[in-house]
């Protein structure tokens, strides 16, 4: 609220700075313009983690259909400036929609390249684009009536006219960033595989993401052809992009005034530092460099920092206690087939080139029941859970779950259903506070792509987040960030996401893996009370902890079923004993 | 012959890619580099035959400062590969203007070696002139001792491991940083040796990195990244579609690179010989 405040006052008054010569209020006019792009732009990098180097497209589309629209067709400033951001928004869809299957670095290189076709395009339309020599003609501008200001030659009165447009235009991503779709981005950005687990479709997240970034984007497009009242064809070359990249650095990612400051300094590097030196671009890549190097956070961001380290952190009441299951998990455990099976794998097969890690595995888990499942290293177990949870393609085999066969399904189609998993290797959102982490989880359940509303005033889930948190002893550091929670309380936060997503089926894989023997102990009795509300399914190295909490055991050995049975029976079996002490 | 330059300097990319994960924006100034520096030896000694020594040597060592100085900064960082892309792109930015400064804005002229001038033999209208060849000859000679060092030497050897795991290479007690260092140097070699045997074809100018950098891009993209195979498959295709829709239509030829680059995507993702989960994160 404060830095909206501050925004529009520097607004109100900037003009003032610059001394109301057209000159200086024309390159104010174009800093905001920037800044809506490098606010737009840090939708996708600061909020998403989505590396782009395509968004000259998104901007130089916009500008040619505004441009276009004006000077051609006569249209009305304001539906051109529509017609504008939405050509960004669906140029941002073709190329999410093409790059989406790739990750990182490589999904950078392909936004690069594939914007540069659009640049192509503009090149070689000549008749309509203008080509290299840009696109002018424009109409003398005005707003449409009631109102009828004139624009062109009225810098004081555009500067005003575009100032509230991108005001309003930061005040709606204020809103997107805050709303639950905003919040799954950022637990996108934090963790996509555990994103993924809790159910949330993460291409289709980054897809929107894309399409939000597109959108503002068009609309700086839209608004830098009003401003300049020409379309330079530098305006969709790829170091647009490049630049857009600087000033979203310059200024700092993940907040809402960064942007601006970044735009302002790099125009500023670009017009005075230019007329004064020859070879400005040395400073802005120097500067550039150092920033990335030394200064991570960005020139507003490292301010942000400093201010926030300042203000104490609210102190949390002390309350505490063990981890009570009975209340983590939603009343009345859902039916499984008819036949009281839950969750069921026919054949299930999985290769790695010549290696067989599973091998025609036909394994059973009826509703309510704990099943461990043990094997030496390399048995194959946790190859078992990632077929069985859709993280991994089986080679051959089927899975059913609830009598539905869910071969083959993604990790987060599979997480809808109601299978939650645990990790062996702790996954959990570390960015993130501990209460988001659990919120995010429940979240999943309510709604995922909805960007209005604030994703904080969702009720029904901070509930049933607070509630998790209270009942595994977390809610004294629900405050903090996850990645700083010892090993343990790691642990724990992982089971308290899942069991947020309400799972019928509950996969734990190595729950006890790196715990003190005190910890081991304590949470082998939490999974046992836990297993008279879900149905549990346990990978566990700890025999004593498998043969305490167990109904049932499978052993695994060579990626196949050597014995099932209760836990004394598996004591007593002669093929297990050989496996386990005499290999 | 578009498609050999395009290999040599996208082998360099990819190599780094592979090992590193970073997308090395700078690549294109150690083409352009070594294009220079090719120039200033053959204005001091006269030679074009030291030029093909002294610049991969010179622009080597670059490589090795910009290493040794800049990118092991961000190594261990969080979103290090991110970070890679933006100081390399960084460096992309400032170099040649550094180069503007020091021999100044107009390219160099860049003479065909006195002993490669003129056509070698006449291929029914066409002439084959002789500096063609000679760079098919030396790209035909190159790839099979890259191969051999990338395969079958022990530097390659760890190259080749740490590509698929790093971590795991250095607890065996493998100094990754040193292998690390050799590589980058040897991409910006490769890109610097390139560079001089294309300067008597093109001119020689600040700007000549930033293109071949984008089409490097799409060789790999098409080809698959960090795959030696595909790097020379996506080299000779790219290169060889620049020039034959080059004699139709200029403009037409970098359209048609960029669409070939979109079709494989779509059809094949991970680049015509790109392997099942490699080098995508």
């Amino acid at each position: 609220m404060r830095g909206l405040l501050l925004a529009a006052a520097v607004l109100a008054t900037a003009p003032l700075y610059a001394d109301y010569t057209p000159f200086y209020l024309g390159l104010l006019t174009e800093v905001l313009v920037f800044g809506l792009f490098a606010l737009a732009y840090d939708v996708l990098l600061g909020h998403a983690g989505v590396l782009s180097l395509g968004h000259s497209a998104f901007l130089g589309v916009a500008a040619y259909v505004t441009g276009i629209l004006l000077a051609r067709y006569r249209l009305p400033i304001e539906l051109s400036i529509l017609a504008g951001a939405v050509g960004g928004l669906l140029t941002s869809l073709i190329l999410g929609l093409l790059v989406l299957r790739k990750r990182g670095v490589y999904l950078a290189m392909l936004t690069l390249a594939l914007s540069q076709v659009f640049y192509y395009v503009v090149l070689m339309w000549t008749p309509v684009t203008g080509g290299t020599d840009g696109l002018g003609n424009l109409p003398i501008l005005y707003l449409s009536e009631p109102l009828g200001w004139r624009l062109s030659k009225r810098p004081i009165t555009r500067y005003y006219v575009i100032a509230i447009a991108i005001f309003l235009a930061m005040l709606a991503i204020r809103h997107l960033l805050r709303s639950p779709l905003g919040r799954v981005m950022r637990a996108v950005k934090a963790n996509e595989t555990r994103a993924a687990a809790c159910g949330f479709d993460t291409r289709r997240v980054r897809l929107a993401a894309f399409a939000i970034s597109g959108l503002f984007s068009g609309l700086a497009g839209a608004l830098l052809t009003v401003v300049l009242e020409f379309v330079p064809i530098e305006n969709i070359h790829w170091q647009m992009s490049g630049s857009v990249l600087i000033m979203t650095l310059f200024g700092g990612t993940g907040t809402l005034l960064g942007p601006f400051v970044g735009a302002g300094v790099f125009i500023w590097m670009r017009d005075f530092l230019s007329k004064h030196l020859e070879y400005w671009e040395v400073f802005v890549g120097g500067a550039f460099v150092l920033i990335v190097l030394f200064l991570p956070d960005g020139i507003a961001g490292t301010l942000a920092r400093l201010v926030a380290r300042r203000r104490p952190v609210p102190a949390d009441p002390a309350e505490s206690g063990p981890p009570e299951p009975e209340r983590l998990v939603k009343a009345g455990a859902r039916a499984g087939a008819a036949d009281g099976r839950l969750l069921e794998s026919r054949g299930l097969s999985k290769t790695f080139g010549g290696l067989t890690a599973v091998n025609r595995v036909d394994f059973q888990v009826r509703a309510g029941e704990l099943r461990s499942v043990i094997g030496p290293n390399g048995a194959g177990k946790t190859t078992f859970f990632n077929l069985l949870t859709g993280v991994l393609p089986p080679s051959a085999g089927r899975v059913l779950f609830k009598g539905r066969d869910i071969t083959g399904l993604p990790a987060h189609a599979v997480s809808r259903l109601g299978i939650a998993r645990s990790y062996q290797v702790t996954n959990i959102f570390g960015d993130l506070t501990v209460f988001e982490n659990v919120r995010i989880a429940a979240q999943s359940r309510v709604t995922h792509y909805r960007f209005w509303g604030n994703a904080d005033s969702l009720a029904a889930v901070n509930a049933r987040a607070e509630e998790i948190l209270r009942h595994l002893g977390l809610a004294p550091k629900r405050h903090a960030r996850a990645s700083e929670l010892s090993h343990g309380e790691q642990r724990y936060l992982e089971i308290g996401i899942a069991l947020a997503t309400d799972p019928d089926f509950l996969l734990l894989d190595e729950p006890t893996a790196g715990m003190s023997p005190d910890e081991t102990q304590r949470t082998a009795a939490f999974v046992r009370r836990l297993a008279g509300h879900v149905t549990i399914v346990v990978v566990e190295h700890d025999m004593e902890v498998v043969m305490g909490i167990s109904d049932r055991i499978t052993v695994l050995n060579y990626g196949e079923i050597l014995a099932e049975g209760s836990p004394a029976e598996i004591r007593e079996n002669a093929d297990v004993r050989r496996v386990y002490l005499r290999d | 012959m578009n498609g050999c330059i395009l290999i040599l300097v996208a082998l360099g990319l990819s190599i780094v890619f592979g090992l590193m994960g970073i997308i090395n924006f700078a690549h294109g100034i150690f083409y352009m580099l070594g294009a220079y520096a090719g120039w200033l030896t053959i204005q001091l000694t006269g030679s074009f035959w030291l030029a093909l020594l002294t610049a991969p040597a010179a622009v080597g060592l670059v490589g090795v400062l910009v290493e040794r100085g800049v990118l092991k900064r961000i190594y261990g960082t969080r979103n290090a590969n991110f970070a890679g892309v933006l100081v390399t792109y960084g460096l992309a930015i400032m170099i040649p203007d550094l180069v503007r400064m020091t021999f100044g804005r107009p390219g160099k002229p860049f003479a065909v070696p006195a002993a490669l001038t003129g056509s070698l033999f006449r291929l029914g209208a066409i002439d084959v002139h002789a500096y063609r060849v000679f760079i098919l000859v030396v790209t035909a000679v190159l790839m099979p001792l890259l191969w051999l060092l990338l395969n079958r030497t022990n530097l390659g050897l760890v190259i080749r491991a740490g590509t698929s795991d790093n971590l795991m290479v250095q607890l065996l007690g493998i100094n990754v940083a040193r292998t690390w260092t050799i590589t980058y140097a040897l991409g910006a070699a490769l890109a610097a040796f390139a560079g001089v045997i294309t300067a008597p074809l093109v001119a020689v100018a600040p700007e000549m990195g930033g293109l071949v950098l984008i089409e490097c891009f799409i060789v790999t993209v098409v080809g698959g990244m960090g795959t030696f195979l595909g790097v020379v498959a996506g080299g000779l295709l790219i290169g060889e579609t620049l020039a034959l829709t080059g004699m139709v239509y200029d403009v037409l030829a970098d359209v048609v690179i960029y669409l070939a680059m979109a079709l494989v995507l779509l059809v094949r993702p991970r680049g015509l010989f790109g392997q099942e989960g490699m080098s995508e994160e």
